[in-house]
């Protein structure tokens, strides 16, 4: 019965309730969607991180890591594979041999760390072979009578391999994308010239587009307008295990994209029997060897095995690796849910409010309540619930508005080509997925529960304080 | 069989200058199924002795038994379990809970009581038939008249077979022939459930009614008169 009156007590006013559960709805959508975007973007950056970037553990040579000295290295003799590869959870293993050095074009050149990788292994532990720019090449796929080199987008814009050309083929292409004609008709004055790099292509239209424009159609333009000359050759410079300089000329195998700018800058990718050839490498040597595990959970655990197992070695998993990215991880779900909290908080002084006038307004039926033999739990009971009522109803309508949008917006997900150059130099993609969990809305439940309660301590203490003979005097 | 006692009540309101003596020795006696009226000047002491009775105030002084229990030796919590068991309420301005129905009025004492469905159900159409407002079980106060809402406040009152009623100026906001049907309501009630009710009023047709009339003056006892 308490329930049920509760229940119809918070529709007795229904513009006063309808304006808290409006505005619990819109909090609790603005908290969902934030936190599943923000989810998005973390978990996008963690699986990149993991899958194409530095798996779960790397093992070096010791001190290795200190100053990335060619001359330590593993050896296949120091049988840490079958050692490793017996424990539970290994998912996969690669070897690779690394050398730092310089790649360089005719115009450019930029320190890379050049990575000797067995390309059909590589697929087993990390997905950066899905991730070649279509037009660019493949991952070492075709036969070449030249030796290939697999290179990131940012390094080739660097190196000016990357051009940008508007032709007729490009303004049809930004045609078909909605982009208006007033807009086609300043950038059909470009047709036919070729920029040699990204710089002087964004400088050229920034002089012809307004910054409104560019805003919007910049990053477009540029999608279109880049183009990759085939058989672009790169130089790659290096020391050899003797200090002797090794130059040798690749043909670009393909570009990779993995929205990271930084790596991809630096890490090229050759065929590990060609670099240890080039650099003196005994090929049953290696410098890294790279873990895959079936259960991320497990990686602390199996890291500690290995460590116990291979005393001589450096052993380190994502967590020492990155570990902006394991704090982010690790305290993400507390962010959650102080950041659910602080909107809560704010929501529950307008829940304190409107239950403080609804205790006023009904002085004299709370005083008929007592007095006809409804007890103190009772009455706290029924304010208290009237106040989870008000709050949950906002809660649910709040949450599955969110959860609509999450998975509208997840479908496509939501791209911010325009801040992709910022985003991508700290390694997130600018084309965010959103994605939540059961957990979370389980999370927000609880919350709003609590937020109910806790605004309704105030209210309800004032009701119990009444004096019953006095309230049902009050007019 | 003497359901309630008050033995020299006295009730003084303190002020920050003047003392009011609201109650001032007022010894009585109430028996099984009494239909007693309380009368007398504004400012006389009728609601606060029915306040005093009903134990939603404390007496300065005296003692106030109900059924053999002495109100002054019960808790706060006690008190307010107490009152649900053994005193119906009617108030001047009816005060139903707007948002239920007359029926989940009625049997809103029963819930707290924890009744079974099947008796309470039993027990709310009985009282509603008991009150002419079989046909309005399912209505809400607001879409009743001011005699409705008495009368619906009369059956909540008796829900759970109290062992008597208080009635605060019943009649005292309802038209000359709800009052009458309200009064003969309560009579036969009173009759058939054997159920003492104690009425403030100034209403003449309550006084006329009365079984039993008590006079207050200055919150004294000035006559108590019994009729046959």
């Amino acid at each position: 019965m308490i329930w049920k009156t509760a229940w119809k007590n918070v529709w007795r006013n229904r513009v006063r309730s309808l304006v808290v559960i409006a505005s619990v709805t819109i909090g609790i959508f603005a908290g969902v969607f934030a936190v599943a975007f923000m989810n998005g973007m973390i978990a996008q950056r963690f699986d990149a991180a993991i899958d194409e970037e530095i798996s779960h553990i790397r093992i070096t040579g010791k001190d290795y890591i200190l100053n990335n000295d060619p001359q330590i290295v593993i050896t296949v003799e120091d049988s840490i594979i079958p050692a490793i590869r017996s424990l539970y959870g290994i998912n996969g293993m690669v070897q690779r041999t690394l050398v730092t050095g310089m790649a360089g074009t005719a115009s450019k050149s930029a320190g890379v760390q050049i990575v000797g990788i067995v390309p059909e292994k590589e697929k087993e532990i990390f997905s950066i072979y899905k991730k070649i720019i279509p037009g660019t090449g493949d991952y070492f796929k075709r036969e070449s009578k030249y030796d290939l080199a697999l290179i990131g987008q940012d390094l080739a814009k660097e190196l000016n391999i990357i051009r940008f050309v508007i032709d007729s083929a490009v303004l049809k292409k930004l045609e078909i994308q909605k982009v208006p004609g007033d807009i086609l008709d300043k950038i059909s004055v470009l047709a036919g010239k070729r920029f040699p790099n990204e710089k002087k292509f964004t400088s050229t239209i920034t002089s012809i587009l307004s910054k409104s424009e560019l805003r919007e159609y910049a990053q477009l333009v540029k999608n279109e307008a880049w183009s990759f000359r085939e058989n672009s050759k790169i130089t790659l410079t290096f020391l050899d295990m003797d200090n002797n300089q090794v130059s040798a000329v690749f043909r670009i195998a393909g570009i990779y994209d993995i929205k990271n700018a930084m790596y991809e800058q630096v890490q090229v990718f050759v065929k590990n029997d060609l670099l240890c050839q080039l650099a003196g490498i005994d090929e049953n040597s290696f410098h890294q060897l790279i873990i895959r595990l079936n259960d991320v959970n497990q990686t602390v655990g199996i890291t500690n095995e290995i460590r116990t197992r291979c005393p001589g070695l450096d052993v380190k998993n994502w967590k020492e690796l990155q570990p902006d990215l394991a704090m982010m991880t690790d305290y993400v779900h507390q962010i959650y849910g102080l950041f659910m909290g602080i909107i809560l908080a704010a929501l529950a002084f307008g829940i304190i409010n409107t239950m403080l006038m609804v205790v006023l307004e009904r002085t004299k039926e709370l005083g008929m309540l007592t007095a006809i033999g409804m007890n103190k739990r009772r009455v706290f009971s029924m304010i208290m619930l009237e106040s989870v009522f008000l709050s949950l109803t906002g809660g649910v309508v709040g949450m599955i508005f969110g959860w609509i949008s999450v998975v509208l917006s997840a479908k496509n997900g939501i791209n911010f080509a325009q801040y992709a150059e910022g985003m991508e130099a700290f390694g997130y993609s600018a084309h965010i997925f959103p994605e939540i969990s059961l957990s979370f809305f389980i999370l927000i439940t609880i919350l709003i529960i609590i937020t109910g309660i806790a605004s309704s301590v105030y209210p309800a203490l004032k009701a119990l304080r009444l004096d019953p003979a006095e309230a049902i005097r009050t007019e | 069989m003497k359901i309630l006692e008050l033995k020299d009540v006295n009730k003084i309101y303190n002020s920050s200058e003047i003392k009011v003596h609201a109650v001032d020795g007022v010894t009585l006696e109430f028996q099984e199924a009494e239909f007693a009226a309380i009368v007398g000047p504004s400012g006389s002491g009728k609601t606060t002795l029915l306040n005093l009775i009903g134990g939603l105030d404390m007496p300065t002084s005296g003692k106030i038994i109900i059924n053999g229990t002495d109100l002054s030796k019960l808790k706060s919590s006690q008190l307010i379990d107490f009152r649900m068991r053994n005193i119906g309420f009617v108030f001047q301005a009816y005060n139903l809970i707007p948002v239920l129905t007359a029926k989940e009025n009625v049997e809103f004492i029963m819930n707290l009581q924890k009744w079974s469905r099947k008796v309470r159900d039993e027990r709310t159409f009985e009282l509603l038939q008991a009150v002419g407002l079989s046909d309005r079980a399912n209505s809400r106060p607001s879409k009743m008249s001011g005699g409705q809402q008495q009368r619906v406040a009369v059956a909540r009152a008796l829900a759970s077979r109290p062992k008597f009623v208080l009635a605060d100026e019943p009649t005292a906001n309802l038209d000359s022939k709800s009052a009458a049907t309200l009064l003969r309501i309560m009579e036969r009630l009173n009759h058939e459930e054997k159920i003492t009710f104690i009425f403030s009023t100034h209403d003449a047709r309550v006084v006329k009614m009365a079984h039993r009339v008590i006079t207050l003056e200055d919150g004294k006892v000035v006559s108590d008169d019994v009729r046959e």
